[in-house]
């Protein structure tokens, strides 16, 4: 391809770029695109070519901004367009609170009893759903199907007394752990735990209720499996 | 402060350039030329001088058909006298910056 070919086919790309910035799709631009592209074919040179195109452009790109505030200023009453953004601000702000509602954060109103005297029924908590990490004595939710009723139903908090791996046992009323009793000041003075021997499998919580009079917990459904761990307690409200 | 307008160095530039040939059509390719100013920067001062009544506009067709036609632009009564006023006195300003400096 020799020189002068190359540089039309420089001029013909400009020139293409340069009239459908002016026109868009029309066959007339504004007077002044219009101007640009007319002495476009004029200039010689690959320097003026582009220099020719480059001004056109942000002439084009103003002029196109230009029109577009003056069709945006033509009058919708200040009153219409106040009213149409706070709509737009609410429906954002309501697709937002669902989705972060859905995936990464909740509020759960507690139940029941099951977690007294930590959690009483009517308090509100924090859920972390996000959470990648589950530690010994964390608060976890968990999804209602552990009882087998149906996804809807109330969520269940519960403690984390083992992780996969820890012997759990109960002698004399408290809970030993590889062997160790575990450190339980939240419970209420004089409470009994009694269950069987465990050891947590690989990909399961054991989780017991602060309330070990009534809570139903992994003393009467075993360790309770990770997918079933909706969220972290993150405080109470 | 508010700026005077068409005070800048570069409209000045097109004034002159235009009064060069006070009473003719201009094409803006040669007023870049003349001028030495970027299309970029000449197109806008053309504009707001249309825009202020300094100066009127034709379309010359292209000899060439299927091109699109090329724009004029002549200096007004107003702008001609506006060009004059400003060349002048850049022109002055230039002679007390070039002017020797006497020894007191």
């Amino acid at each position: 391809m020799t020189p002068l070919d190359r540089e039309s086919l420089l001029r013909k790309a400009c020139r293409a770029v340069l009239t459908r910035a002016v026109r868009g799709r029309l066959d007339r631009g504004s007077t002044w695109g219009e101007a640009l592209l007319g002495e476009y074919e004029v200039a010689t040179g690959r320097w003026e070519t582009l220099r020719w195109t480059a001004s056109g452009l942000r002439l084009a790109w103003r002029e196109r901004r230009r029109s577009a505030r003056a069709a945006a200023a033509t009058p919708i009453r200040p009153a219409a367009r106040w009213l149409r953004r706070t709509v737009t601000v609410a429906v954002v702000l309501v697709l937002a609170g669902v989705l972060v509602n859905w995936r990464v954060a909740d509020v759960l109103y507690v139940p029941s009893s099951g977690m007294s005297p930590t959690l009483n029924p009517g308090d509100r908590v924090l859920v972390d759903k996000l959470a990648y990490t589950v530690e010994r004595g964390d608060l976890v939710v968990l999804s209602p199907r552990v009882l087998g009723t149906s996804p809807t139903s109330d969520r269940l908090v519960r403690r984390v007394l083992g992780l996969p791996g820890d012997r759990l046992e109960c002698r004399d009323g408290k809970v030993f752990r590889n062997g160790a009793a575990a450190d339980e000041a939240y419970l209420d003075s004089g409470t009994r735990t009694d269950c069987a021997s465990v050891t947590v499998p690989p990909g399961s919580y054991f989780v017991l209720g602060d309330n070990r009079g009534s809570a139903i917990d992994s003393r009467q459904l075993g360790p309770i499996a990770a997918g079933q761990v909706v969220g972290k307690v993150l405080l109470r409200l | 402060m508010p700026r005077i307008p068409n005070t800048s160095p570069q409209t000045v530039r097109v004034l002159a350039a235009l009064l060069a040939d006070a009473t003719g059509w201009h094409y803006g390719y040669t007023l870049t030329k003349q001028t030495g100013l970027a299309p970029g920067t000449l197109y806008p001062i053309l504009m707001r001088l249309v825009e202020g009544g300094l100066l009127t506009t034709r379309w010359e067709p292209s000899p060439t058909p299927g091109r699109p036609p090329r724009h004029l632009y002549q200096l007004t009564a107003d702008g001609l006298a506006l060009a004059r006023e400003r060349t002048s006195i850049r022109d002055s300003q230039v002679q007390h910056t070039t002017a020797p400096r006497m020894a007191t």
